[in-house]
């Protein structure tokens, strides 16, 4: 499993000149920047600093973008948590439980939490990788698009299914996202759905749309607030704390590793990734919870199987990139450019023949992510100190940031108008119980759902036993059924044997 | 009209919008084309929102006379509703620092502060410097009254 002279040859290249590891430190900074700051995607970080990485040799190059990457995997955390705004889609999970701890005065130990369930889950899904790099990707190569558009089905029925006693609605917010996520040029080379608009011939800006749904609509609730946390005792920033939230992460090593096995594992399908990663972390967790109703109302382990999901991802989606050269998002995409900015081609032949490079990129991020607990344990006071803010500065300066993002994601005013138009359609769901998790979700993997089951037709030909023969959809579709009817299957069976008793 | 009623009404109200949107975008994408490939998700998706809105409906009806959460106020969300619709508007013509900066310093107002150095002060540093910030990070022009785009 371990090619034992290709790790000494990975050592060696890492470590043989310390100003390799000079540009960590700086890559995580600008990661955590991106992250945190609504609208700045980590792909955007990468991408804006992937020129510098020309004057740099390979391995630093990898070095300085992989750090990019883990920085800002646990920076999209920090918004989520402090103002209900994930800043990347595979934090959306962490607001769900993290934003409802702040509000109740918890910020440091969520905070806290993420840095520790991050941290530590980049470490572990790194650690798989070494040993399971080959295997990993050979079960990627099983995923085709039929399995892909059960996970998404899945994805969002799954989140439907949080909205309590709304479930209907949760799932009519879902599918209808999934709908305005196929808004625009088709497959079939027809426009659906524009009233004729330029902008929307490329579909809904998925991001804006998310930005509008979760943040701006939130804050158009919170306007009578005076506090983010009405209790002034709690808006204290307490690095004890937030040591103290790092270091609970421990206490639930079942939460960490089913977190980091299920982004490790989901993490690696390209396209979904981490955005499905975060929230199926998120419903295993709760259903496993003894208290599954304290969940969306500030429960710690939601933010840990959310934050273990997305962070280990990154190790998912790093062993597509290395083993087929498949980019499974826009940030491993960017990682791309700089293998063929530097003459390298990922798949089975670097892996076969470049062993140690792999390795070397493995241990690098066993390094970033000491040096991610140190920086973000510095960082996070600072951050942290938002709850301090009062709600009449902090909503309009959210709302203008919030604006800005979306503008440097679309480079037109579409960006901002997209905001607004679902920030009203956010605050009416929530006003009346349309899950907006679910809606944004389906934007977001609508036209990948469209895409997929496209492919499906023209690779089965339109014929069903095409399914049969795919194993992997058939173990999707029984987990999808048990995911929905399990429970009250179990609670049938448990009764009737309680009967017979 | 009691709140009851209202909130009644306008949650009947929302889901038929929803049910109505749907049915005009399925319309509209049959009409651009009946093809398999074009309506292979969106006709059945379509079909199971719309099955789905007329279970809620009447699901709605039928406990139209239970309890309902008390959801806050629409009076207070809507003056920052128009003050943020306002502030988009105006990006094209006032640009991302001027348009921000009195975004900011409308709503202060509003919110009772009174302390203008406060309210301008704070709202010219932090619509000029995100505006700079911005600016030079983007790769694109910005529309800026004062600002170099």
């Amino acid at each position: 499993m371990l090619d034992f002279i290709a790790l000494q040859a990975g050592f060696d290249l890492l470590f043989a000149d310390a100003s390799t590891w000079l540009i960590v430190i700086p890559g995580i900074l600008i990661g955590l920047l991106f992250g945190a700051v609504p609208g700045l995607q980590i792909s955007m970080a990468m991408a804006i600093f992937l020129p510098m990485t020309l004057y740099m040799d390979f391995m630093q190059a990898m070095l300085f973008l992989t750090a990019i990457f883990t920085g800002g995997s646990f920076g999209g955390g920090i918004p989520a948590i402090l103002m209900n705004i994930p800043g990347t889609s595979s934090s959306i999970a962490t607001a769900f439980d993290g934003y409802p701890m702040a509000r109740k005065g918890q910020h440091n130990l969520a905070l806290g939490i993420a840095l520790g369930a991050s941290t530590l889950s980049v470490i572990f899904g790194y650690f798989i990788l070494l040993f399971l790099v080959k295997p990993i990707s050979e079960l990627v190569l099983k995923m085709g698009p039929a399995e892909m558009s059960i996970i998404v089905i899945w994805g969002i029925i799954l989140i439907a299914s949080l909205s309590g006693q709304h479930v209907m609605k949760g799932m009519i917010a879902g599918f209808f996202g999934l709908l305005l996520g196929t808004v625009g040029y088709g497959e079939a080379g027809v426009t659906r759905g524009t009233f004729g608009i330029t902008y929307l011939l490329d579909g809904i800006p998925a991001i804006p749309a998310m930005m509008g749904m979760f943040a701006a609509s939130e804050l158009f609730r919170l306007v009578d607030t005076r506090y983010l946390v009405d209790d002034s005792a709690a808006r204290k920033v307490s690095i004890s704390k937030i040591f103290s939230g790092f270091k609970s992460v421990i206490r639930y090593p079942w939460v960490m590793l089913r977190g980091s096995l299920i982004g490790l594992l989901v993490g690696a399908v390209p396209g979904v990734g981490s955005s499905i990663a975060n929230l199926l972390s998120y419903i295993q967790t709760k259903r496993n919870d003894p208290d599954p109703d304290s969940f969306g109302k500030g429960n710690p382990t939601g933010v840990m199987a959310s934050e273990a999901a997305n962070s280990s991802s990154e190790a998912g989606s790093m062993a597509t990139l290395l083993a087929l050269g498949i980019p499974g998002g826009g940030a491993t995409a960017v990682m791309l450019a700089a293998f063929s900015m530097h003459n390298i081609t990922g798949g089975p032949q670097f892996i076969r023949e470049q062993t140690d490079i792999v390795y070397a990129i493995i241990f690098a991020n066993f390094g970033q992510a000491f040096l991610l607990i140190i920086l973000g344990l510095m960082f996070i006071p600072v951050l942290a100190n938002v709850v301090k803010v009062p709600m009449h500065y902090l909503i309009p300066s959210v709302l203008a940031l919030a604006t800005f993002g979306s503008f440097g994601l679309t480079g037109n005013l579409s960006g901002p108008i997209t905001v607004l138009i679902f920030a009203l359609i956010g605050w009416v769901f929530k006003r009346y119980n349309f899950s907006v998790a679910a809606a944004v979700i389906g934007i977001l993997l609508g036209s990948m759902a469209e895409e997929s089951l496209i492919y499906s037709y023209q690779i089965s030909g339109g014929q069903w036993s095409y399914l049969l023969e795919r194993p992997f959809a058939i173990l999707m579709l029984i987990m999808l059924m048990f995911s929905l009817f399990g429970g009250h299957l179990v609670t049938l069976l448990t009764n009737k044997v309680k009967t017979n008793v | 009209m009691d709140a009851k009623k209202t909130h009644f009404l306008a949650d009947l109200f929302v889901t038929f919008t929803i049910a109505g949107i749907v049915t005009w975008y399925l319309v509209d994408a049959y009409k651009a084309s009946s093809h398999i490939i074009n309506l292979i998700l969106v006709l059945p998706l379509s079909l199971m929102v719309l099955a789905l809105c007329i279970v809620e409906i009447i699901k709605q009806i039928k406990n139209k006379d239970e309890p309902i959460e008390k959801p806050e106020p629409v009076i207070t969300a809507v003056p920052v509703i128009c003050l943020f619709t306002l502030y988009i508007a105006s990006l094209a013509w006032l640009g991302f620092d001027v348009g921000t900066s009195l975004f900011i310093a409308a709503f202060l107002w509003l919110h009772g502060e009174r302390r203008i150095i406060w309210v301008l002060g704070y709202a010219i540093v932090f619509g000029f410097l995100v505006a700079l910030f911005f600016s030079a990070m983007l790769p694109y022009q910005m529309p800026m009254l004062v600002l170099p785009g």
